[in-house]
């Protein structure tokens, strides 16, 4: 075994604090070791804030947050600028290699690879060559790690969906927000310039000046943070496979506004699963026909789908041969000393001792590399005969001593070890780097993990500028002028389908719980109830089981004791309202690329502290009371954050529309059921009406203590000003499809839907205020609000087809069905 | 010897589709033992948009995409075709299994192209059971087409062609533990053990003629699609076709479609449909030789 010490990155051999260091640690030392460690808190707790990767309860959970330490690491210019060639080189190497294996393959017939690095590896696409359109790769990104001698040594090349490059933006955002100080020390070069460069390459990548779009396999990934946040540094769409589709060879993005080109897609779908027609069956992911989009020329994708072969770890070890090959030159920056073990001499050196061969699965480049020093013998004795059995799926790779850099721990700063992603684009001619980069620090030297963990502690990356100069970003590109636009046609069907639900789902859960509240105001008074507050029970029984919160039919006046049981079970995680919490934690993540941070810190943290409160009722009623309140805080901090922040765009249209029908279908029923009694106890419902629609005070105001039908449905029904009547609902429903239509050249008068159950409501009205008898006449009254409701539910279906259901569900004939008629049986 | 080959899909919907993409392999390959005279595929509707070119694996691919809701849809090849292979070389003449096995791990210069065939595929996968069968027909120093012959021969008498008792989802092992099965169950078999043992062996779809019963006419649409092995026999000799399904040396009774790892590569007609609830498919084959044509 080799001796081999640690370089410090910010220590030199003589005890000495390296000169790009000198000034970061002059301000480190005057925060001191208490103040950073409050720093440190502060930056997890902004982390936790921002809900970097989805910390919403009911989404994936993660077991470690994601983590950035207050000490960035630093790199001076000439450093970055010397590194920044030797990646650029490399990605022109691995360009050249992409280009012979889907072409000539004169590296397999020279015997200069072997063939099992294309053959054996899954990231290998048989696909037939697509058109020569300019470079395959446009973004690469290298991990590297320096060794003792002071070398940077690649050790992972990513280019297929490489990830990272928004979690080094947000590093760094949120470092500059919660320790500016530190900032202040040195001049850093900021990252906003490249991300600019890179949005208007991509810009100039479109060919019929279509959109560009980033490409996420959706909320479900455990990345969909970064994606979202990807899409907005390059000021581009979002899209899922769901809201793609390709007609005569064109990409199309479904959107409100219709059909929308695009013609540059930023994946960050794995290769294989772009398109279900030629590759894997991914008619979730991928979309129908991609592929023959490429070969048209009318579309671009970044980088290329077959461009994940190159992410074998085992290529590394080869590069240095290729190198000179393909480009007469020798490698700037190496790799690490890697070896593939289905060579049969590599693999009797792995044997040998001497050096500490770390092991790695050859063909999956997320998979960590493993030193077995660490393993127990059983361990050691698995590894073993997995790599006896297949050696060509292993690679044995030597990092050596990784350097260090001084880390928040615990107990102060401390040199931990560190890998370093770094980022490059291509753009006019050349490759250029990001100045900065993604640092993770290596909690577990044994175990060097292969893709982006899901938690840890990472690093901001600075990279110092000598003189402070050339800190301004590329001149604008040159683009027509944009003809002004006020609205948001261009708003993915999917986004607006679930804002629409959001809006919903958020007032589904203020009903419930200000009918739970009600209900739990009369089950408190116990054995004192009055018969009136027992009839009232009853319908407020046939409201909660309306609005899914107890079981249909449950309540009669017989088993009013079942109440609070059915209604403890509610509240809990599997039950109606806890479940729609999940509903609203889906639906909101979603949507998040088109919140503010501050929309989605503020629905998150309602959403946080109400959920807190129902799971903690424990089965009292006055614990029940209380997660109600937080349940209506919860869903006036979404209307009032809405209503200040939203633009009146696409986006809160559908918001809004879905809080509108929501409220009127719940109000109409509402008033249905307690209008269901004899004549003579009409004044009982009369009175839950004005409680469960808020209007009480409204009420008294105007016709003091007096209870009469008319005058009662004409505040909850006909009155506009009332923001909890029926009538509010639907003109606010008319004015926003009314909007729509505008926007997307509505064929269907969903407006004037609207417009007609609006007379409808005011016609019942009437038909009260007319009658002879206004009690009896009242009692008629549930019965046609079943028709105004039945009209609610046709118009809500009405929206669904006309704004969000463009495209029936994708699927899969021939072969890959599984149909047994399609065997030749000869 | 000459044939005209007839081959028909037809999808039925019980709702209407919107949009259908469909990529077939349907498309005879030119060969220099096989000389395509005509050949067309039509569908109905009529596509609104046409891709033609060349796979991979350098067959004829074509997707045709309709874009207009329909309820059916028909693709249908119409070829003639000249078949003539020549015969196979003297078994005892041909190399040393082990050093085909060689060459093709090396997959260098004339040997890289048939070492991707080596390579295990999600059909033909890497099946410890499978090779040991395979294993038995080439024991040390024997020479690859002896081999060949003999493994061809095994599976011929050692499995029971039984439709029905497989599917395409039905892996090899389960097919060498029941001993019966299809074509495309024996050819996926046959390669699976010969890349156990490092040997090229690629899946070779197409049309084999069939003879009606004596006394009776040939039915229109009664024929099927066939399957069989290419096996390599070295950079010298290259690829020679056998079919285990019948024991035989392909020479001018088969005829070829396309060629893959397995079947996946080559689906004859594969696609994504946007709505179209359930769906039934039915094929039909007639493959007729042309009288008086012998080249």
């Amino acid at each position: 075994m080799t001796q081999d010490t640690a370089r410090d990155e910010m220590v030199d051999g003589d005890g000495g604090v390296r000169a790009h260091w000198r000034a970061l640690l002059g301000v480190l030392t005057g925060i001191g070791s208490d103040g950073l460690r409050i720093a440190g808190r502060r930056l997890e707790r902004a982390f936790e804030d921002e809900g970097i990767f989805s910390v919403l309860p009911g989404t994936t959970a993660q077991d470690q947050p994601w983590r950035c330490d207050p000490v960035p690491m630093i790199l001076p210019e000439q450093e970055f600028v010397a590194l920044e060639c030797g990646l650029a080189q490399r990605a022109r190497l691995l360009e050249a290699v992409l280009a012979d294996l889907a072409g000539p393959r004169r590296l397999l017939t020279e015997g200069l690879l072997p063939p099992a690095l294309l053959f054996a590896n899954p990231g290998f696409l048989r696909l037939n060559e697509l058109p020569n359109t300019g470079n395959r790769l446009t973004c690469y990104a290298a991990d590297l790690i320096r060794g003792s001698d002071g070398t940077w040594r690649v050790l992972a090349d990513r280019v297929s969906t490489g990830g990272g490059i928004s979690f080094a933006r947000e590093n760094r955002r949120i470092l500059a927000r919660v320790l500016p100080e530190t900032f202040r020390a040195a001049p850093v070069r900021e990252l906003r310039p490249f991300f600019d460069r890179w949005q208007d390459s991509l810009r100039r990548m479109a060919p019929h000046g279509g959109a560009v779009a980033v490409l996420t396999p959706g909320t479900r990934d455990r990345r969909w943070f970064e994606h979202m946040f990807l899409a907005r540094e390059l000021g581009s769409a979002l899209v899922e496979g769901g809201d793609l589709t390709v007609r005569d060879g064109i990409l199309f993005l479904k959107s409100l506004r219709g059909l929308q080109r695009v013609d540059v897609l930023v994946r960050r779908v794995d290769g294989r699963l772009l398109d279900p027609l030629e590759l894997e069956n991914s008619r979730r992911l991928g979309v129908a026909a991609l592929l023959d989009a490429v070969r048209a020329g009318n579309l671009r994708i970044v980088n290329d789908p077959a461009a994940g072969v190159m992410e074998a770890p085992a290529f590394i070890g080869f590069l240095p041969t290729l190198a000179p090959r393909l480009l007469g030159e020798a490698l700037i920056v190496p790799g690490v000393p890697s070896l593939w073990l289905g060579d049969p001499d590599a693999l009797a050196r792995t044997r040998e001792g001497g050096e500490n061969w770390y092991f790695r699965p050859a063909m999956n480049p997320a998979a960590a590399a493993i030193l077995p020093a660490g393993m127990t013998s059983a361990e050691r004795a698995e590894l073993d005969r997995r790599i006896a059995e297949h050696p060509g799926q292993w690679v044995a790779i030597a990092p050596g001593a990784i350097s260090v850099v001084p880390s928040l721990t615990g107990t102060g700063l401390e040199p931990k070890p560190v890998i370093l992603r770094m980022f490059l684009i291509f753009d006019a001619g050349r490759w250029h780097a990001m100045p900065g980069g993604l640092a993770r620090v290596l909690d577990d030297p044994a175990r060097i993990p292969g893709g982006i963990p899901r938690g840890g502690m990472t690093k901001d990356v600075w990279v110092l500028s000598e003189e402070g100069a050339n800190l301004v970003g590329p001149s604008a590109l040159a683009s027509a002028p944009l003809r002004l636009r006020r609205t948001a046609g261009d708003l993915p069907s999917r986004v607006a389908d679930n804002l629409f639900w959001l809006g919903r789902h958020v007032e589904r859960a203020e009903r419930s719980a200000r009918l739970v509240r009600a209900a739990v105001a009369r089950l408190a008074r116990g054995t004192t109830m009055l018969p009136r507050e027992q009839m009232e029970l009853v319908v407020l029984g046939h409201c909660l089981a309306d609005a899914g919160v107890v079981p249909d039919d449950s309540i009669t006046p017989a088993n009013l004791g079942n109440l609070s049981r059915l209604l403890f079970a509610a509240v809990r995680p599997d039950g109606a309202i806890g479940e729609q919490f999940d509903t609203i934690s889906r639906l909101t993540e979603s949507v998040r690329d088109r919140l503010t941070g501050d929309m989605y810190a503020t629905f998150t943290q309602a959403m946080r502290t109400a959920q807190l409160d129902i799971f903690s009722v424990a089965d009292s009623l006055d614990g029940l009371a209380h997660a109600m309140v937080g349940i209506l805080r919860f869903s006036t901090a979404v209307a009032g954050v809405a209503a200040e922040n939203m633009v009146r765009g696409g986006g809160w249209i559908f918001l809004d529309l879905g809080r509108r029908i929501e409220r009127a279908q719940a109000v109409t029923s509402e008033i249905g059921f307690a209008l269901e009694q004899p004549a003579g106890r009409i004044e009982t419902g009369l009175r839950l009406i004005l409680e469960l629609c808020d209007s009480v005070i409204t009420y008294r105001n105007r016709y003091m203590d007096v209870l009469q039908p008319a005058p009662v449905l004409d505040l909850v029904l006909a009155d506009p000003g009332n923001p909890r009547g029926l009538a509010f609902q639907l003109i606010a429903m008319h004015g926003l499809l009314d909007d729509l239509s505008g926007e997307s050249g509505g064929r269907e008068m969903l407006a004037g839907a609207a417009a007609g159950l609006l007379a409808e409501a005011e016609a019942n009205v009437g038909f009260v205020l007319a009658a002879a008898d206004q009690a009896t006449a009242a009692g008629q009254i549930p019965q046609r609000l079943a028709a105004l409701s039945a009209g609610l539910a046709t118009l809500s279906d009405r929206i669904t087809r006309r704004y969000f259901a463009l495209l029936p569900a994708a699927q899969l004939v021939g072969a890959d069905a599984g149909e047994p008629d399609w065997r030749g049986a000869a | 010897m000459r044939y005209r080959v007839y081959h028909e899909t037809l999808f039925a919907y019980s709702d209407p589709v919107d949009l259908g993409s469909h990529m077939v392999h349907l498309g005879p390959r030119a060969l220099a033992h096989q000389r395509v005279i005509s050949a067309s595929i039509t569908a109905e509707p009529v596509p609104s948009r046409i891709t033609v070119a060349r796979d991979y694996f350098g067959n004829d691919v074509r997707w045709l995409f309709v874009d207009h809701p329909h309820d059916e849809f028909s693709v249908l090849l119409e070829a003639e075709v000249d078949v003539l292979f020549p015969p196979a070389p003297n078994a005892w003449s041909t190399p040393l299994w082990e050093i085909v096995a060689a060459a093709a791990r090396r997959g260098d210069g004339a040997s890289s192209a048939a070492a991707e065939f080596a390579f295990p595929s999600e059909m033909a996968p890497a099946d410890p059971a499978v090779g040991a069968y395979a294993a038995i027909s080439f024991p040390p120093g024997r020479p690859i087409l002896d081999g060949l012959l003999d493994l061809t021969a095994r599976i011929n008498t050692e499995f029971a062609f039984r439709p029905g008792v497989t599917t395409i989802h039905t892996p090899v092992e389960r097919v060498l533990a029941q001993r019966a099965g299809v074509c495309q169950d024996f050819t996926h078999l046959m390669i699976a053990g010969l890349r156990a043992l490092g040997l090229p062996a690629r899946y070779v779809s197409g049309y084999l003629r069939t003879r009606p019963p004596p006394g009776k006419v040939a039915r229109r649409g009664a024929d099927q699609s066939h399957a069989w092995v290419g096996c390599w026999l070295g950079p010298e000799h290259g690829w020679v076709d056998l079919d285990p399904t019948n024991n035989l040396i392909v020479s001018d009774e088969h005829l070829v479609l396309a060629w893959g790892r397995d079947y996946g590569d080559i689906s004859p007609v594969r696609g994504v449909i946007l709505g179209g609830g359930e769906h039934t498919a039915t094929v039909s084959v007639t493959l007729e030789p042309m009288a008086g044509t012998a080249p």
